[in-house]
């Protein structure tokens, strides 16, 4: 269905309420709706027309339109649209109707909205603040236009802390993180522990927010942001500079060369393997097989290498750029990863049998963690994690870009949901990719590597981009502006939408269980926390002042003297 | 005191210090061939054999932190478990008969050893933290089904040699008289429940580092810390030399340098088991390690019974 039909099929049931649409491709569709309207239109959306979604965007369009802007991202998969349906709200007192009771996927976005650019989601039922700090001054929203990058805000107060639920009857919280080993990043999760049992959880996250969004939209230009974007993330930043580029591509209606296309399919595949093989590594560490840990990391070593004889990094390939890629294949490159993909190959191939024989592996994650289609969808779970329980989704087929449209693979699904399911899937995965690396290399045309961009961009244009990463699907969502940078993009990482499905997953099970079933969704905090300022008053026992924290952390001399870049670290 | 009598004593004071001295020397290079044997089979190359004497000699020269909540029973804890394991190594033949072998019986041994693992326990509940908490109940789980598992071990060794002396018992009593059946499947049992008594993956469930961050041990460092590892480590020493004692005594008896060096031979061999076992499982998680455990406690339970049958 293109977006023209579902354009037609909203409109027939909504009339007057659409104000206006969008619709640059037919598979993407941005719909202005009157605010009031919104609440019933996605629940029409994501209810009966079965959209997924995506995630919530906020922004402050006051420079521009005089209002505030809120954009429910969604997904029709089956008929391949991508798109947004969108109100201006006013510019006093901005308010949206919550649809995070409709949508429970929505309850992170929603938060986010309210805690960054100040539009308040009425009826949320979670009135805590999600990603700024507890002490962070009320009433002030970094992501505004009128508040300057480099701002500290007065009247942080340090004794405010988080209002964190009371343990139910009998349990006993047992604290995983900020710090601890099954964690490669800070997030703190509460668990209330019944004996050995996890009856529920809470968590409180984002403590490593780099500010990352606000920087692009007042401080780079287009062509930086795909730099910083690729270091959202240490893992799929490949990913992510891809979406970015694309978002803009998209918006502004630039079609880029051929050969940039199956460049970036290559090294996007490259990502994955890399990915996957990392992720199967930690996974086995977190059960104790150090065994498997180490081997598929000499298994991954090749394909670093193969990143690097194409970029001459392994890893932050720095290859994309809006309009195209940096880096060549040259045929003597070609036929060297052929050869190390025939290697890479064999290696997976024994390493799927060995996985797949291994009985003691099988009784750790067999029925651990699980995860059920409908709180797939509730909860608009995406990537392995979904895939794994019987949920057919993969953007690479379902949304292509990049020339996915012009190789062969198949989309790897099991119907168990549990995280030996997500393992498997995974590792299938593997072999799709080495397959896809291969029809790239045969199938890549001479040709130009990027556009010549010499006029400015378009402002005030819409582009969004959906990314199947190694976790699933990374969603960009990019507004252009003037000045050579966005005016607004938001970037919602797989393990956002995954970790919110985290809280049903270790429900009653085993607390021995629980590192696993975190690790299982191959969680990214720093892709997760990608915003705004430290925390540093979370939790830790405090041997040290905060401000003493901070005068060791940035320097002395600073404190107190106007720090120039206090707010973003 | 007749010197006659004094010579005996003095040999018997001898003969428990080379034990100690050798169970202390010997733990930390074999816990060296298991982390490079483990090394290669993960495909690096490991440290260096004698990597594990560095580690210990670096912790005991580390700042001695008191984070627990009672670092007095925390500091006794770690004396009393390396005490205790040293005592018991009094007990058992290393490859010659063992110095205080005729001081004590089987129950003694038993008591030794459990008072090892109630170390740990005691370390635990010190320490007062929520994850060495959850260690202290894993441990006590564990605990309540593998120690009754040694104890029937001895056990049929004793009803085979008709006697509760250490002597007698570690000798591979189980093949004394009568058919060998309960003594073989005694012998199965104690093989696959020997990872358990080692604490090593798939069984280290009261420490499972990325589960619950060394549980009883997650509070200690520096000496204590190094007191507690050496513990463990001749731990595995001591629990090897019980096991070649109860069931695989042959050669022991052999002169001198040919059956003491037959007798770490084998207890080296079942070092070298122990890592590889390690090295290819994953952990169990506490509930699938007490189920195996009571699998493996109903076979000596039956094995106990046909020892008494006099099979």
């Amino acid at each position: 269905m293109p977006s023209r039909i579902l354009l037609s099929k909203l409109a027939t049931r909504f009339g007057p309420a659409i104000e206006r649409a969008d619709l640059p491709d037919p598979d993407r569709l941005f719909v202005y709706v009157a605010p009031a309207a919104l609440r019933e239109i996605c629940s029409h959306l994501f209810g009966e027309l079965n959209a997924r979604y995506v995630i919530t965007v906020g922004a402050d369009d006051r420079p521009f339109s005089g209002k505030y802007l809120v954009a429910h991202d969604f997904a029709l998969d089956r008929e391949h649209v991508l798109g947004s349906v969108m109100a201006l709200l006013p510019p006093d007192a901005p308010r949206v109707d919550t649809i995070s009771d409709l949508v429970p996927g929505a309850n992170w976005a929603e938060r986010e909205m309210r805690d960054l650019v100040g539009i308040e989601p009425v009826g949320h039922r979670d009135p805590r603040r999600l990603v700024l700090p507890d002490g962070w001054p009320e009433g002030v929203h970094p992501l505004r236009k009128d508040f300057p990058h480099d701002k500290v805000p007065e009247g942080y107060d340090p004794g405010r802390r988080f209002a964190f639920q009371d343990p139910p009857a009998g349990c006993t919280v047992v604290p995983l993180g900020p710090f601890h080993p099954a964690l490669d990043e800070p997030a703190h999760f509460r668990l209330f522990v019944e004996g050995e049992r996890v009856r529920g959880c809470e968590y409180r996250g984002f403590m490593v927010h780099r500010g990352i969004e606000k920087l692009a939209e007042s401080v780079l230009g287009y062509d930086d942001i795909p730099t910083l974007a690729e270091r959202i993330c240490g893992i799929c930043g490949c990913v992510h500079s891809v979406a970015y580029a694309q978002a803009v591509e998209s918006a502004a209606c630039l079609e880029i060369p051929r050969r940039a296309e199956y460049i970036r399919t290559t090294l996007l595949e490259l990502e994955r393997l890399h990915s996957h093989l990392l992720w199967l590594g930690l996974a086995c560490h977190l059960v104790g097989f150090d065994t498997l840990f180490m081997q598929s990391f000499r298994i991954r070593e090749p394909v670093m290498w193969m990143a690097e004889r194409i970029t001459g990094n392994r890893k932050t390939y720095g290859l994309c750029l809006v309009g195209g890629v940096r880096w060549d294949i040259t045929p003597e490159v070609r036929s060297e990863l052929r050869q190390a993909l025939a290697t890479l190959e064999g290696e997976w191939r024994t390493l799927l049998s060995a996985v797949g024989g291994d009985r003691n592996l099988k009784a750790r994650t067999r029925g651990v963690g699980v995860t059920s289609p409908a709180l797939v969808r509730q909860m608009g779970l995406v990537g392995p994690v979904a895939r794994a329980a019987g949920a057919d989704i993969d953007c690479r087929r379902d949304h292509p870009y990049a020339a996915y449209d012009r190789v062969e693979f198949d989309v790897v699904t099991a119907q168990e949901g549990d995280v030996w399911a997500r393992l498997w899937v995974r590792l299938e995965e593997g072999l799709q990719s080495i397959r896809i690396i291969r029809q790239c290399l045969e199938k890549m045309e001479p040709g130009p590597l990027r556009l010549d961009l010499n006029d400015a961009l378009p402002p005030g244009r819409i582009g969004v981009s959906s990314v199947e990463a190694p976790r699933g699907e990374s969603h960009h969502f990019v507004v252009t502006g003037d000045d050579n940078r966005p005016r607004r993009w938001r970037v919602r990482a797989p393990t956002y939408q995954n970790l919110q499905g985290i809280p049903a997953m270790i429900q009653d099970q085993m607390l021995a269980d629980m590192p696993i079933s975190l690790g299982s969704i191959d969680p990214c905090f720093s892709c997760t926390d990608r915003l705004e300022t430290v925390d540093l008053s979370s939790g830790a026992v405090r041997t040290y002042g905060e401000a003493e924290l901070r005068a060791l952390a940035r320097g002395g001399p600073r404190e107190g003297q106007g720090r120039k870049h206090g707010g973003l670290v | 005191m007749s010197a006659e009598r004094l010579s005996a004593a003095l040999l018997v004071v001898l003969g428990a210090l080379a034990n100690v001295a050798l169970v202390l020397l010997s733990a930390p290079f074999f816990q060296g061939v298991q982390r490079r044997l483990t090394a290669r089979v993960q495909s690096r190359r490991g440290p260096p054999l004698l990597q594990p004497y560095f580690d210990l000699l670096k912790l005991l020269g580390k700042e001695d932190l008191e984070s627990g909540e009672a670092p007095g029973v925390q500091r006794v804890a770690a004396y009393l478990a390396l005490a205790s394991i040293l005592a018991t190594a009094c007990l058992v033949p290393l490859g010659f008969p063992a110095p205080l072998g005729s001081a004590g019986d089987v129950l003694l041994l038993l008591y030794l050893l459990l008072l090892s693992g109630v170390c740990t326990l005691l370390a635990g509940a010190a320490a007062g933290s929520t994850f060495s908490w959850v260690g202290v109940s894993r441990e006590m789980m564990s605990m309540m089904v593998l120690e009754p598992i040694l104890a029937v071990a001895l056990c049929v060794g004793a009803v085979h040699a008709r006697s509760f002396r250490l002597e007698a018992v570690l000798d591979g009593s189980p093949w004394l008289s009568g058919a060998p059946v309960s003594g073989g499947l005694m012998l199965v049992v104690m093989l696959l429940a020997f990872q358990a008594f080692a604490g090593r993956v798939p069984f280290d469930v009261a420490e499972a580092e990325t589960e619950i961050m060394d549980g009883p041990l997650s509070e200690y460092s520096g000496q204590k810390l190094a007191l507690f590892r050496l513990a463990q480590m001749v731990k595995l020493v001591v629990y090897a030399a019980l096991f070649v004692g109860l069931f695989v005594p042959w050669g022991s008896g052999w002169p001198f340098p040919l059956g003491f060096l037959f007798f770490w031979a084998k207890a080296f061999s079942l070092v070298v088991l122990v890592a590889l076992v390690a090295a290819t499982h994953a952990r169990y998680r506490v509930d699938q390690a007490i189920r195996r455990y009571s699998v493996l406690l109903a076979f000596s339970l039956g094995a106990v019974v046909l020892a008494a049958l006099g099979r």
